[in-house]
């Protein structure tokens, strides 16, 4: 079932170290509800990004606001690329995130390890585990949460086209039920399929928030333009 | 060399003849290197675990202290134990001198600071790894500790033994502070120190061929458990 959130207001967040601005003067206000997908080069300030969102780090200045006490970021949940793996079965690694295991959370664990195609594997340990597998894992671990807010930084890079075909297929059936999802990809092509709006990020700035079909079709700031037809390369960009 | 192969068969008949000095050796040995380990173990590894995932001011002062404390000279800790527990000493009082108990003591102090660096290293890797990710799921600071502490406990069986393979071996200090007396405080090690000294080889030899065997045990269980339980890239080693 759908559910509408409010929208979320960053205001001029910055993050810096040294003195270096790796996120500097932010200010946005991203639609509540579908997947935002954040792209730009390496070293851009996506993960940064990321992690301001779900409160890892802490901006220098500025908030971001939510406009709602059950819908915000202290709700929310992070994938990252590498996902971390507790030494223990794949069970334990999902129900180890949770304060009180409830019988239906196991029950609710046993349905996610099926949709994420890793049925039978339950009391395996969960490092034997393929390394597409283990992002699965990480991920059905993050929606054992519930989280109102999914935060996931290029959860498919360096793994099989199966698990990557698994995560979308969820992260779409959880944006529609009103999850919302901050997606970090360098994919352009993932991002189309994926994206409901596009955040783009260079140097550590956000030069355009604007809705994925019009991004695509004629994004406003060259940069981007560059970015999508593949001319901008990292090394370009962090120079 | 004639002389070695005859002690090397007489400490053999010793071994397979159960011989009862020997075993009183062996026996009183083990319980003071387990005695001893297990101690260590109770005050080395929250010390460790704990100097690995809180940050506190002084904690690099007190990590150093402890690493350093590795390089401790055993004879050194005998002699400190020794004036301590001796008549005249401040503790002295409770008449453990020359008793199996202050050679605990001195086993304790010697490997505690052991177990308590690998246990830290051990507990560091895992905790930079795990940091943000327990920090997301906002996983409160007892139940990350024991998650630090479960998954690692395949190294920590490998850090207690390191600490066993280091008291079993231990000479210096408890000769110092047990006196190496006969059915009391005598262990494999000064047993071995005073037959040499004698030129009863084949009982030194007998003693010793026991050391190095769980010397030898010792290292291969740990080996062991590092090929069958430790994936050197899940632990970023």
């Amino acid at each position: 079932m759908f559910k509408e959130n409010p929208s979320i207001n960053i205001r001029d967040i910055s993050y810096s170290i040294d003195g270096k601005y790796l996120l500097n003067k932010t200010r946005l206000k991203i639609s509540g509800n579908g997947i935002t997908v954040v792209l730009g080069a390496n070293g851009a300030g996506k993960t940064i990004f990321l992690k301001l969102l779900s409160g890892l780090l802490k901006a220098g200045n500025g908030e971001i606001k939510t406009g709602s006490k059950d819908f915000s970021f202290r709700n929310s949940a992070m994938v990252s690329q590498e996902p971390i793996i507790l030494r223990r079965s794949v069970m334990s690694n999902i129900l180890f995130v949770l304060n009180k295991v409830q019988p239906h959370q196991k029950i609710m664990a046993s349905e996610l390890i099926d949709t994420l195609g890793l049925s039978g594997k339950n009391n395996q340990s969960a490092l034997t585990l393929s390394a597409g597998e283990k992002q699965r894992l990480s991920l059905a671990r993050a929606l054992i949460t519930q989280p109102r807010i999914l935060l996931l930084d290029e959860p498919t890079a360096n793994i099989e086209p199966t698990s990557t075909i698994y995560i979308e297929k969820v992260l779409a059936k959880k944006s529609s039920s009103g999850t919302k999802i901050f997606f970090v990809t360098h994919d352009i092509n993932q991002a189309k399929r994926l994206a409901n709006d596009i955040i783009y990020v260079e140097n550590g700035k956000v030069l355009e928030y604007t809705n994925s079909s019009v991004f695509f079709k004629k994004p406003i700031t060259v940069n981007a333009q560059k970015y999508i037809s593949g001319i901008i390369s990292d090394a370009q960009t962090n120079n | 060399m004639g002389q070695i192969t005859e002690s090397f068969l007489e400490a053999f008949i010793l071994i397979l003849s159960l011989d009862t000095e020997l075993f009183e050796i062996l026996y009183l040995s083990f319980e003071i290197t387990i005695v001893a380990v297990i101690i260590s173990s109770i005050i080395g590894i929250p010390i460790g675990t704990i100097l690995a995932c809180t940050r506190f001011y002084f904690r690099k002062a007190i990590i150093s202290i402890f690493f350093s404390l590795m390089g401790l000279p055993p004879v050194v800790v005998g002699l400190f134990v020794y004036l301590i527990f001796s008549r005249s000493g401040t503790l002295g009082w409770l008449g453990l001198l020359y008793s199996p108990t202050v050679m605990i003591i001195a086993q304790v102090i010697i490997i505690t600071p052991i177990i308590c660096c690998l246990t830290f290293q051990t507990i560091e890797s895992l905790y930079l790894k795990y940091r943000e990710f327990f920090l997301s799921f906002h996983i409160g600071k007892v139940k990350a500790i024991r998650a630090y502490i479960f998954d690692s406990r395949f190294e920590l069986v490998t850090v207690i033994l390191a600490g066993f393979g280091r008291s079993i071996s231990e000479v210096g200090a408890i000769i110092i502070v047990g006196g190496n007396i006969d059915h009391l405080t005598r262990v494999m090690t000064t047993a071995i120190a005073l037959e040499t000294s004698k030129g009863n080889l084949s009982l030194a030899m007998g003693l010793g061929i026991i050391l190095l065997l769980i010397a030898v045990f010792v290292n291969a269980t740990m080996i062991f458990i590092k090929n069958k339980f430790l994936n050197p890239s899940d632990q970023g080693l």
